[in-house]
């Protein structure tokens, strides 16, 4: 095998595929890169054995000449060394090549490194899937989706099933929840391929859809998304992104959401957000970083906390409009400014049922974003 | 009058009631005495042990910790009695408090011994005028002898104590240790448990003087800080502070017990686990406090012991939820062997007022229940300025405490003082 690439090109890719590869894996080859080359380009492929990660960089993109002087073949490297090799090699090419010995000979510049090498034959073949199930997401909105609910999924493995996002799909609706069983994220949007296509009790390890997030660009190029009864395959034009799906049946959640309410408060997202943080400032000493929030007359919210070896803090934050019963609630600050944060839009409707039961937050005017908060009970 | 205190040091007391429970036994009823007296669990049966006794008693060998039988034995005329927790408790409120008026930095350690540190007590007299006259106002007023060390420090006041009883008062300089100090064996020394005085022995360590003189390295290599710190004593250094508040820093709340007979008999070992896991939380609720640990210990028919513990996300307070764990525990961890002994600790202990608990969404249609009565308790609250309710609860006097919570009377004495 040999090649003449791009250095910033052959780096990215590098960090993709790293994106998989575990220090601590059961089999050893796995720690390794493997890399591919034909006459179309190369391809590096990383992999955990709960998630693969293949990246391809073409020979000739737009007219552009990325890669120059292939030979086919392959090798696995160690990825403990290669990246920083790579990363700090002088030129803006590198060539590498190998000798029967699985001996790889990275050369740029004065610089040459000899590092040995493993038979690509060794690595594990990843599975082809073979599924009708697939649909489109863009590039930009599969990334928000990510963003506004892998933050709610659990990180303790108490319940492994709440450790992934769970996806739904229904009358061209496709439905993402996740919870920690203290709050819970969900995200809805309509599809536009595919409209027969349904599955339910899909659950994605959150790791999977975090790392996911950090590979794909911020674009409105379309991923294709393949469903099968344990994988979940995400493919873009050069990334090929694979994932073990978590066993078991993800909780009904849909009933244990309130479907009426008691109080409700609009309320600018930004302003609601800082006063909740500052009061978080003097919560966080306390176990649950607890902030307490009440109603008032003329649509004021008192938001306080007091950690008695600290001090006290109070804070009144007018809103837009208060309606219904009086309210006094505490809840972890965390998870209100997690929820808080997500949400783009000016304003946000918090709906209460009562100081005991789960609370609703939405950006107003729009229902494809939802969140659920369970306060915590003061003594 | 303050040349009998050092300029750059501390005075500090430790008062010691002399076998207390027997003492209050015999003020309240004088016919006993004079008499062998002792204070024992359970009288009638094989697991009783001697919890404490009088000096008349202990002429015969009766000794503490020892099984009731035994006790007969050694003297056939012994009054033996159960244990009246509400007289020992009001007693021990009457001397701490006897002992605040002089000072308020006074230390709690036990329901019968405390330290006080008189250092800037100069206006009532000298240290000795001030051990005199609390000894004799004790003695006086509630009918208690006790005997009381006077030292620069803790752990000298403590060993001063012990060196005179009853109704004693000694005084241990620090020039006075080679003298009354050093000889002593040293298993005697306060700290220095069976273990420790085992492997002490085996470092040719038999007196409190061979430890001043021992290499600090080699100590700490056998006992490590602990070794380096019992030397620190030994040779009169102790700079821990009389801290009035030491007491309520409790790390846990167990009880144990012995059952009649060693046993495999799971209808048994149940019910005396959710006995046990009953005084638990009947103790945690005293005390106000909620735990996120319990730990089991199970002693075998030959005396091996074994603990084990987990952790739980959620506090634990209520009876029923600890003695679900402790039983988890059990069945985990039982090797099938007869079980003379069990024991269940709640540790990670956390004050009610202090945590806030949050709820689940699976689970949080249990966790509020009472919602509605705790929606009415908090606007009457709010309206009246505090809870105009009081939880009910069981009577406690009823329930006799076993040996190991000779520590709750402490409630008593913090709430006496607020």
């Amino acid at each position: 095998m040999k090649f003449v690439i791009k250095r910033d090109l052959l780096i990215e890719s590098i960090q993709h595929v790293m994106k998989a590869i575990s220090s601590r894996v059961t089999i050893p080859i796995l720690s390794g890169i493997k890399i591919e080359a034909n006459q179309d380009g190369i391809k590096l492929t990383g992999s955990d054995a709960d998630i693969s990660i293949e990246s391809f960089i073409p020979r000739e993109e737009d007219g552009i000449v990325n890669i120059e002087e292939i030979e086919a073949g392959s090798i696995v490297v160690q990825a403990k060394y290669f990246p920083d090799i790579i990363r700090k090699l002088p030129l803006k090419t590198v060539e590498i090549n190998t000798d029967d010995q699985f001996q790889v000979n990275i050369i740029s510049g004065g610089a040459e490194f000899h590092l040995n090498g493993q038979d690509a034959a060794e690595y594990p073949q990843l599975p082809v899937l073979h599924t009708d199930n697939s649909f489109e997401l863009k590039n930009d909105l599969l990334k928000e989706v990510i963003r506004q609910t892998v933050f709610a999924v659990s990180t303790v493995e108490t319940r492994p099933i709440l450790t992934g996002v769970n996806m739904n799909l229904d009358n061209g609706q496709i439905k993402f929840v996740a919870t920690d069983s203290h709050r819970l994220a969900s995200r809805e949007l309509p599809l536009t391929t595919n409209h027969d296509l349904s599955f339910k009790n899909i659950v994605i390890p959150g790791r999977s859809l975090a790392e996911l997030s950090k590979i794909i660009d911020d674009n409105e190029e379309n991923i294709t998304i393949s469903v099968t009864e344990n994988q979940i395959l995400f493919q873009t034009k050069h990334l090929y992104f694979l994932s073990r799906l978590l066993d078991g049946n993800y909780p009904e959640t849909s009933r244990l959401i309130p479907d009426q309410s008691k109080t409700t408060v609009l309320t600018k997202t930004k302003e609601l957000l800082q006063a909740i943080d500052r009061a978080s400032l003097l919560a966080k000493e306390n176990r649950n970083n607890v902030v307490k929030l009440e109603t008032r007359a003329n649509h004021q919210l008192v938001i306080s906390s007091n950690t008695p070896e600290v001090g006290q803090v109070i804070e009144e934050v007018t809103t837009e409009e208060i309606t219904g019963d009086e309210l006094k609630i505490s809840f972890s600050a965390k998870y209100m400014m997690d929820a808080l944060k997500i949400i783009q839009e000016e304003y946000v409707t918090i709906k209460f049922t009562g100081a005991m039961r789960p609370f609703i937050i939405q950006p107003n005017e729009n229902d494809q974003i939802l969140q659920l908060i369970l306060p915590v009970r003061t003594y | 009058m303050s040349k009998w205190y050092p300029k750059n040091g501390r005075v500090i007391f430790h008062l010691d009631m002399n076998s207390f429970y027997a003492s209050v036994e015999a003020a309240y009823n004088p016919a006993l005495k004079g008499k062998p007296l002792a204070i024992a669990g359970n009288p009638e049966e094989r697991r009783g042990i001697i919890v404490t006794s009088s000096y008349e008693a202990r002429k015969y060998g009766v000794r503490t910790t020892m099984p009731v039988w035994q006790a007969r034995r050694l003297c056939p005329e012994l009054i033996i009695i159960r244990p009246n927790f509400e007289r020992y408790r009001h007693a021990s409120k009457e001397m701490f408090k006897m002992m605040a008026e002089i000072t308020p930095y006074v230390q709690p350690v036990s329901i019968d011994e405390g330290y006080m540190d008189i250092s800037e007590c100069q206006a009532l007299g000298s240290p000795l005028e001030i051990a005199e006259a609390l000894q004799s106002r004790i003695k006086s007023e509630l009918d208690l002898p006790c005997s009381i060390g006077i030292a620069p420090n803790k752990f000298l006041a403590k060993m001063a104590s012990d060196m005179k009883k009853p109704m004693g008062i000694t005084v241990l300089r620090k020039r006075d240790l080679p003298e009354k100090l050093w000889p002593l064996p040293i298993e005697d020394m306060y700290g220095v448990g069976a273990k420790t005085a085992e492997k002490l022995r085996k470092l040719d360590i038999c007196t409190i003087g061979d430890l001043v003189k021992t290499d600090t390295f080699q100590l700490k290599h056998t006992l490590g800080v602990n070794g380096e710190r019992l030397q620190k004593r030994a040779s009169g250094e102790d700079q821990s502070p009389v801290d009035p508040n030491a007491i309520y820093d409790f790390k846990s709340i167990g009880n144990s017990e012995t059952l009649p007979e060693d046993t495999v008999d799971d209808s048994k070992i149940t019910q005396l686990l959710r006995k046990l896991s009953r005084k638990v939380a009947n103790r945690l609720e005293r005390k106000e406090v909620v735990c996120q640990t319990i730990q089991l210990m199970i002693r075998y028919h030959n005396r091996k012991t074994i603990t084990r513990s987990v952790t739980k996300a959620q506090y634990i307070s209520e009876e029923a939820d600890i003695f679900w764990v402790a039983n988890d525990l059990f069945e985990q961890h039982w090797t099938g062997e007869p079980i003379r002994l069990l024991g269940v600790t709640a540790q990670g202990l956390v004050e009610k007022t202090a945590i806030a608990e949050q709820l689940d969404l699976f689970h949080y249609q249990d966790q509020v229940e009472n919602e509605a009565i705790q929606g009415v308790i908090d606007q009457l609250t709010d309206k009246y300025g505090k809870n105009p309710f009081k939880s009910t609860k069981q009577k406690r006097d009823d329930i006799q405490p076993g040996t190991s919570f000779q520590k709750d009377f402490l409630d008593d004495f913090r709430n006496s003082n607020e």
